[in-house]
């Protein structure tokens, strides 16, 4: 049994809220996809508990926009905001079924994901560990894209999840960076990220 | 053991399945901030074929001729495909808003915009380099980071295809991060002459 806890009403923006919901169900789906056809239970692990975020930020939005409307007309105006919502949030459990294909233990046949690899670039955890290279850099001065072909989509800092980082975004030790690359470009990366390569060339 | 080839037709099956119920998303959010209704009624055709594309998927996975130990895999893949079309549905769900007449609330729009992921149009206009050239020799995605939705010309709204001819005064409705919106745009419109909002 997973365990709930009472939401309370927190005055936040439903602008912030909308926001959060589409930006984590769209990364959930990308994580999803790559934890199934690659069976990554830590990535599939990482997609449930977003789901859960989601759910808490759809609880807060709907408290928000009831309280936002006053009238007919209010609520006519705000109708389309819920439903928009209520699709985010859909998404984000389809990610979470999908992620439990891999939790439940029953897998996609290996086969799909070797053919899928060829075509599709796939996405891969990694730590910063602290003698690692790329500790206290900033990520557009890594040069990424160009050196290796991956790209980092996500930064799980304690808690929070960065989606999307900013070239003058810095990565510290601890931080789990989510790439996206081809499969050689990402496994150099997480070499260098956890200390086992240490030279970036 | 299944050969090869059947597997890469279920996997190719499943890749369109995957790429449509994306695009769909992408058309759906386009939709919403440009309350367009095209935009929209593409997201409900592109429903009802996923559904046809899901269907065929099932029965092709189903069908093969595969062996007990393998079952539970090929059950994950059926699951992957439910899963695939509840984002789908998902998608066709907020474009019914704007089918629906409702005018998406400011707010909505503000969210789009400002989303890591985000949708803009663009105007061509006759200094583009864009002008005449196919989709395919455009390369927007690879100059700019978008990728191009649809094409408004005319009031008719076209989907793209590689050897679609992109002609002064379309309207180009794209997706990508937010950083290639300004890129597409100058690209487009070169003196910026033209904006659409």
């Amino acid at each position: 049994m997973p365990h709930f806890e009472k939401i309370e009403y927190k005055p936040i923006p439903v602008r912030e809220l909308l926001l959060e919901m589409k930006n984590l169900s769209e990364l959930m789906i990308d994580l999803a996809y790559s934890a199934a056809l690659f069976n990554d239970k830590e990535l599939a692990e990482d997609v449930l508990e977003l789901e859960s975020r989601v759910d808490t930020l759809a609880y807060l939005l709907d408290m928000e926009i009831m309280i936002a409307a006053r009238d007919a007309k209010d609520a006519e105006a705000l109708i389309g905001v819920s439903t928009v919502a209520a699709a985010t949030d859909k998404i984000s459990d389809a990610a979470a079924d999908i992620a439990a294909i891999v939790t439940h233990n029953i897998g996609v046949h290996p086969i799909v994901g070797e053919i899928f690899e060829k075509v599709e670039e796939r996405l891969m955890k990694a730590t910063v560990k602290e003698d690692s290279v790329i500790a206290g850099k900033q990520i557009g001065k890594l040069d990424l894209a160009a050196r290796m072909g991956v790209d980092i989509i996500a930064i799980r800092r304690n808690k929070d999840w960065i989606i999307n980082p900013e070239d003058t975004e810095k990565v510290f030790r601890g931080d789990i960076l989510i790439t996206r690359g081809a499969p050689i470009g990402i496994k150099e990366f997480k070499e260098l990220a956890e200390g086992r390569l240490t030279k970036l060339e | 053991m299944i050969e090869q080839k059947r597997f890469e037709e279920i996997v190719a099956r499943f890749a369109e399945l995957k790429d449509n119920s994306e695009l769909m998303m992408d058309l759906a959010y386009s939709a919403l901030l440009l309350n367009n209704r095209e935009l929209a009624e593409e997201v409900q055709r592109l429903e009802e074929y996923v559904d046809q594309l899901h269907t065929e998927f099932e029965l092709l996975a189903l069908t093969s001729d595969f062996k007990k130990e393998e079952a539970p895999g090929f059950l994950g893949l059926i699951r992957l495909g439910v899963a695939t079309e509840k984002i789908a549905d998902a998608a066709a769900e907020m474009a019914e808003v704007v089918l629906r007449g409702i005018e998406p609330h400011p707010v909505l729009k503000l969210t789009i915009k400002e989303a890591e992921e985000t949708v803009t149009q663009a105007c061509v206009t006759d200094n583009s380099p864009l002008v005449n050239k196919t989709l395919k020799e455009a390369r927007v995605h690879e100059e700019t980071g978008m990728w191009v939705l649809a094409i408004k010309r005319g009031g008719k709204c076209l989907r793209p295809k590689a050897d679609s001819r992109i002609q002064t005064g379309d309207i180009l409705i794209a997706s990508g991060y937010a950083e290639g919106v300004e890129d597409l745009k100058k690209l487009a419109s070169p003196e910026d002459l033209c904006s659409v909002e």
